[in-house]
């Protein structure tokens, strides 16, 4: 038993926090156990007592808190800086990213990714109307050919359908919609992820840190911008891979768990995490069957 | 000498007479109710929601665990629990949470001092715990699935 309270940091979440006690224990905040060594004796010796010693940090210092992704520090780099550095990071060094990562940056995380996917999908909405506005008359008459083939899906044909109807003003309207769609998406997307990291025991350092890890997980979303819906889907792929790399980083576990929980929503989840790619679609189909 | 003990913020989950919500707190409100209103709002026969479909299904004829979710968060806004449970049991209990979490994130905005504490499980209780909420997961797929078989 010690004097006083001392500052213990637990290694597997690397969260610290205070005990009266030493020896084996649970860490309050993710569950593990620990051991919590008596104070060394050449310590207490120095502070000229025994039983009195004043607490002691058995367990090595906190380490220092990362500096901050480009974003973070986007008051200091400029607002277009950080934004392409973040960007940059994320698509070509993303464990650099994920280690800079502050999980109490919440807000910062937030708008990234909100901002991110929304102006790119906005973008690539309007851009994909401009592109293909010639080729709706050749769309209609694949369809009709197409429509009589029992292998072509029902719901497809729907949507392309009234993809094929839906004029500037539509995509506009729906453009503007994009960052409460995304909102809602980030959130969906970090809550599937951390109920799963929940259920497959890989949670260590609360949902900030699965936040953090889906909210820059979102900067592959720039290729929404590409037209005829194949940007969409390299970015979502790239959001999942990325999502791993950032849980395996932000809470400290290992490749397998971070594979797990970053995978399992997709094959567990399959309608509420697709929901999308169908949701861009169904903004483009609104006139048309409405 | 003395040696310094540096302070730490040891995380901890709301307590009673606990401030303003935290930004992910009032981000999930954001989005929840933003998704309770589209499932209030929107008709599920017409577009968008009736374009959605299942990747899972549509490939494999096995419905996802969250396979009538859209069902289920529509019925639980339109005051139908019945239609909501026979949907997706587990979606209409997360569409009745967030609709709560919504309500009470409001709440708090306007002044309410207090927020729910979990107390945290032992290592034995939480993983006791976690077994117990695959099982619910697997029940519930398991009557989605014999739902979509019948």
């Amino acid at each position: 038993m010690l004097e006083s309270a001392v500052l213990a940091r637990c290694p597997s979440c690397r969260n610290t926090f205070h005990t009266a006690r030493t020896g084996r224990q649970d860490c309050p905040v993710c569950g593990k156990p620990l051991v919590v060594p008596e104070a060394p004796k050449n310590l207490i010796e120095q502070q000229g007592g025994t039983a009195s010693a004043p607490a002691l940090t058995p367990i090595e210092e906190p380490a220092p808190r990362p500096a901050g992704t480009p974003w973070e520090r986007r008051d200091e780099l400029g607002l277009w800086a950080a934004w392409t550095k973040t960007v940059s990071q994320a698509l070509l060094e993303p464990g650099k990213l994920y280690s800079s990562a502050r999980i109490d940056r919440g807000p910062a995380q937030l708008g990234f990714a909100v901002a991110t996917g929304s102006v790119f999908l906005a973008l690539g909405q309007i851009l994909d109307h401009l592109l293909f506005a010639r080729q709706r008359e050749q769309i209609q008459l694949w369809m009709q050919q197409l429509s009589g083939s029992p292998s072509y899906p029902p719901w497809l044909q729907k949507i392309v359908e009234s993809s094929s109807k839906s004029s500037i003003l539509d995509t506009v309207l729906w453009s503007l919609l994009s960052p409460f769609m995304m909102l809602v998406f980030l959130y969906a997307s970090a809550g599937l992820t951390h109920l799963c990291a929940l259920l497959f025991g890989q949670n260590r350092r609360g949902f900030p840190a699965t936040f953090a890890a889906t909210a820059y997980a979102f900067a592959p979303l720039v290729f929404l911008v590409v037209p005829a819906g194949c940007g969409g889907l390299i970015g979502l792929v790239w959001c999942a891979v990325l999502t791993g790399i950032g849980l395996k980083a932000t809470h400290g576990i290992s490749s397998g768990g971070a594979t797990v929980a970053a995978i399992a929503p997709y094959v567990l989840f399959c309608c509420a995490i697709c929901a999308l790619p169908f949701a861009v679609a169904a903004m483009v189909a609104r006139r048309g069957a409405g | 000498m003395q040696t310094r003990v540096p302070s730490a913020k040891v995380p901890s989950l709301p307590s009673p007479g606990a401030a303003a919500p935290s930004v992910h707190a009032l981000g999930i409100a954001a989005a929840g109710a933003l998704v309770l209103l589209a499932a209030a709002v929107l008709p599920l026969d017409a577009p968008p929601l009736s374009l959605l479909a299942c990747p899972l299904r549509a490939a494999t004829g096995i419905p996802c665990p969250s396979c009538g979710a859209t069902h289920a968060f529509h019925f639980v806004m339109h005051g139908d629990p019945a239609a909501a449970l026979a949907a997706n049991p587990l979606a209409a209990l997360g569409a009745l949470l967030l609709a709560a979490h919504c309500v009470l994130t409001a709440l708090r905005l306007c002044g309410l001092r207090f927020a729910p504490s979990l107390p945290r499980p032992s290592r034995k209780i939480s993983r006791f715990l976690r077994a117990g909420a695959v099982l619910v997961v697997l029940a519930n797929w398991l009557f989605v699935a014999l739902r979509g078989a019948l």
